[in-house]
């Protein structure tokens, strides 16, 4: 797994590329969480992330909700088909605002529409 | 907090261990790596096997040293695993003597009998590869869960209405329109299908992981391929069915599962699992090995003198429910499902075996059964036991139940099907069926909520069928029909199967509706077969167990053909929730103790006041007084129901009201839409209050109502009122605005 950090229109965006599963999950968490202090708005970008396991999710959900305790606004990109389905069959979609591509979760993040 | 003991003290090979904690059993993770624990009593050594992910062979055979080994319990820490991506078994050694009920093989390998994920049968129906050395392959999975505040609902049992669902079969056919057809994920979607029809508890049959392979064959007659589709027969008591989930295939089960119970929660909807602790999937002497047998076959089985496996479950073996580990071990399973699955209840298969001794005796006060109704964890639980066994045990109205245990009610279904077909003689047992069974249960001090009252059930006709067939047609199961139930007191109305005469399709509409009706107004707790509401045939078919095809599939189809029937089931639901008299939790008094001029109850028949309780009688009517509604607590109309199963018609004179009330209908199942039943508010005022004239083979609801306080309501107010609801059918208005003129009326 890659992870790439980078800025766009004053949203923090972090594209993940590759498997997201037990063994790197902990590196995502791990580079995520002490940033979420110094953001206002975050977007993980999933497009090159083509498979997600229980603990790829779970970190995910664990960066959302610590965004949210801080008043932060976050959001997912680009999800494939798969992954949608994942996060779909087990429920955790519900928990994030999900968007096509960066550009449009940017702008509703700015808008004040993520979590 | 720092602690002491996260270091390994041991290593074998590359692997880091050190000696692990006993408790809990099965796989744990703890910092650092995982706790493996398993219990055998008479295993002489055992050795952790673990595998990469569908790996055919093992990356590593670790041996417990004698050190780590606490009582009869094995336990030890492996650190640095990948634990996600492995699946892990046990081999144990020991003596081989089945005289002495030993069956130990060093060379299976075993699956945890804690496992809480299994893998082996990810998908459904994908042949497995039978020459794999490990077909039901124990995983670890992660045991949190983002539940918010999800709670279990705890609905008092009486306000139930169950309904009895196979998973797969639910949305399988590719008539129901799903994402993810046959799966939990499906269930989700058909969450507002539930609500509509007004259920409040799903009763699930088996979801516990099982082989619907296991004695799986073709049918000699159909040439398709008999499974084990309804899944009786566990693998695992701790995992969900991996098949059952459309991630079953990414292994998280779990989550699915666990995503389904709080959306049915937040929809207000129960989940009651039918649990099968009676027996396992290893058969007899000569089936697999798959965990149990090979662990410690003592313990687990109950074994006849000789060491032979004593078969009271009918499939092989019977789980040794009250030796004290067995015990223990399914106390933990119902706790681990109502703590982390948020489970509403159990209903559990043939559990008269869980109240026979380790001899297969009978006991009077059965330690598991006690140990369950007095949980803690279990505490607000539903447990629903099928009070009898295939070993001749039949306990309805006698299941050891120390006021926790409620039953699934034979005699219910029986005496109403009886009644239904116009068979004489039935009067006297359906009063009592009606008002929850107090013959069989009130000389324990058990209330009308220990009877699950039931017409049809997944063992057995459906209702469609019990009213089509007179004799069961399960030739496609390839068993020369000797298979399923002989006792269907079922009638077909003339012509045995589908017919195109529009009179006898009539009564079978018409029947249904009878019965779900009297279903309905019973006291006790009801229970609808899943697809009844539609009509669902199996062709003849009462034992549909093997059948994972359209013989046994919901066709959703049959929701617009049967548009007629649904209705009806959707507003006799309606027509339950909506009358506390219809909910008592206590049985009847037979007395007025409200001062309302009437007993709580009363029977009549052509004439008021005076039942027909002779032996030919089919006529059978009761009267419940609104005021003693919930023993008093809650306020009712009067409810009037008049049962008519004789082929003529016959007038029923109606019991007199106080002075004021009037009789309206509510049902009558005589009449054709939308006659046949009318929503709760609008029924229709009866035009003579005196008698009824009711239809052959016909039932019909009256509710008795106060009259109305007039309502003084200015000429103004009137007319605001008129011009808003106006508005609101044009499309114009809106909702807030029309109850603005409402709230002044009322002034």
């Amino acid at each position: 797994m890659d992870i790439k950090v980078g800025e766009k229109d004053g949203v923090t965006v972090i594209e993940i590329s590759g498997n997201l599963d037990g063994n790197s999950a902990p590196q995502l968490q791990e580079r995520v969480l002490p940033m979420i202090d110094e953001l206002s708005c975050l977007v993980l970008d999933l497009s090159q992330c083509k498979y997600i396991s229980s603990a790829g999710l779970r970190v995910l959900l664990m960066i959302a909700k610590t965004a949210s305790s801080k008043d932060k606004h976050c959001a997912l990109s680009g999800l494939c088909d798969e992954v949608k389905d994942v996060m779909e069959m087990t429920g955790f979609s519900g928990f994030f605002k999900s968007y096509d591509d960066i550009k449009s979760a940017c702008k509703a993040l700015k808008k004040g529409g993520g979590k | 907090m720092i602690r002491v003991d996260l270091h390994p003290t041991h290593t074998y090979g590359k692997f880091k261990l050190r000696p692990g904690k006993p408790l809990p059993f099965g796989a744990t993770i703890v910092p650092g790596g995982v706790n493996f624990s398993i219990y055998s009593r008479h295993a002489t050594s055992c050795e952790l096997v673990l595998f990469e992910k569908h790996a055919p062979q093992p990356f590593a055979v670790i041996p417990f040293p004698d050190s780590f080994r606490i009582g009869n319990v094995f336990a030890m820490v492996v650190f640095d695993l990948d634990y996600e991506n492995i699946e892990y078994g046990y081999r144990m050694d020991g003596p081989f003597n089945p005289k002495e009920g030993h069956r130990f093989d060093k060379t299976k390998i075993l699956m945890d009998p804690y496992a809480k994920a299994i893998g082996g049968r990810d998908v459904w129906g994908v042949e497995p590869n039978w020459n794999d050395i490990y077909q039901h392959r124990a995983r670890i999975f992660f045991d949190d869960f983002d539940w918010e505040d999800d709670h279990p609902l705890e609905i008092p049992i009486e306000d139930l209405i169950i309904y009895e669902m196979h998973v797969r079969g639910f949305t399988r056919h590719p008539s129901s329109g799903v994402k993810y057809p046959g799966t939990f994920a499906a269930i989700k979607e058909k969450i507002p299908y539930l609500k509509e029809l007004g259920v409040n508890c799903v009763e699930l049959m088996p979801i516990h992981e099982f082989d619907e392979f296991e004695n799986s064959r073709i049918s000699p007659v159909t040439g398709e391929r008999l499974m084990n589709y309804w899944g009786y027969s566990n693998v695992g008591f701790f995992a969900p069915k991996a098949g059952y989930a459309a991630s079953g295939k990414f292994g998280m089960q779990v989550d699915e599962f666990k995503a389904l119970v709080k959306e049915l929660h937040k929809n207000g909807i129960e989940v009651i699992l039918d649990v099968v602790f009676n027996h396992t999937a290893e058969g007899n002497e000569n089936g697999p090995y798959i965990s149990y047998r090979g662990i410690d076959n003592k313990t687990y089985y109950l074994l006849t003198p000789d060491g032979y496996y004593y078969n009271f479950s009918g499939c092989g073996n019977t789980l040794n429910c009250n030796n004290p580990i067995v015990r223990n071990m399914i106390l933990d399973c119902l706790r681990y499902w109502a703590a982390e699955y948020h489970v509403d209840g159990f209903r559990f298969d043939l559990a008269s075996i869980l109240g026979r001794d380790q001899n297969g005796a009978p006991m009077a006060s059965p330690p598991l059964l006690e140990m369950l109704a007095f949980d803690p964890i279990l505490g607000k639980c539903k447990l629903i036991a099928e009070a009898w066994d295939a070993g001749g045990l039949y306990q309805v109205g006698s299941f050891p139940a120390w006021g926790r245990w409620a039953e699934w009610n034979g005699k219910y279904r029986d005496d109403i099907r009886k009644f239904l077909k116009g068979d004489m003689g039935m009067v006297g047992a359906v009063a009592q069926r009606l008002q929850g069974s107090p013959d069989l249960y009130k000389w324990q001090n058990r209330g009308s909520t220990a009877s699950i009252n039931f017409i049809t059930a997944h063992d057995g006709f459906t209702l469609m069928d019990l009213v089509s067939y007179n004799e069961k047609h399960n030739e496609a199961n390839g068993e020369d029909n000797r298979d399923g139930c002989n006792d269907n007191y079922s009638w077909n109305c003339g012509v045995e199967g589908p017919t195109d005469d529009p009179e006898i399709n009539r009564l079978r509409i018409k029947q249904i509706k009878n019965a779900v009706t009297m279903l309905l107004v019973s006291q006790g707790t009801p229970m609808i077969l899943s697809g009844d509401e539609m009509g669902k045939t199996q062709w003849g078919n009462n034992n549909v167990y093997c059948q994972d095809n359209e013989i046994s599939w919901l066709d959703w189809s049959l929701l617009e053909k049967n548009k007629e029937i649904f209705n009806f089931f959707k507003k006799m639901i309606a027509f339950r929730k909506a009358h506390p008299a219809l909910r008592n939790c206590s049985h009847f008094q037979n007395r007025d103790y409200m001062g309302s001029g009437y007993a709580d109850i009363t029977w009549h028949g052509t004439q008021a006041w005076n039942a027909d309780w002779s032996g030919t009688s089919r006529t059978l009517a009761f009267m419940l007084c609104g005021k003693h509604a919930k023993g008093g607590t809650a306020r009712d109309n009067n409810i009037y129901v008049a049962m008519n199963m004789h082929w003529e018609p016959h007038t029923f004179e109606l019991p007199k009201l106080p002075p004021g009330w009037l009789w309206y209908v509510a049902v009558n199942t005589d009449m054709l839409p939308p006659n046949d039943i009318w929503e709760v508010g609008k029924e229709k005022k009866l035009r003579d209050q005196s008698c009824f004239l009711v239809g052959p083979r016909s039932v019909i609801v009256l509710v008795g109502k106060e009259p109305q306080e007039k309502k003084i309501v200015s000429k103004g107010a009137r007319k605001a009122r008129k011009k808003q609801l106006s508005s609101v059918r044009s499309g114009k208005g809106s909702k807030t605005k029309v109850s603005k003129p409402k709230r002044k009326e009322r002034k």
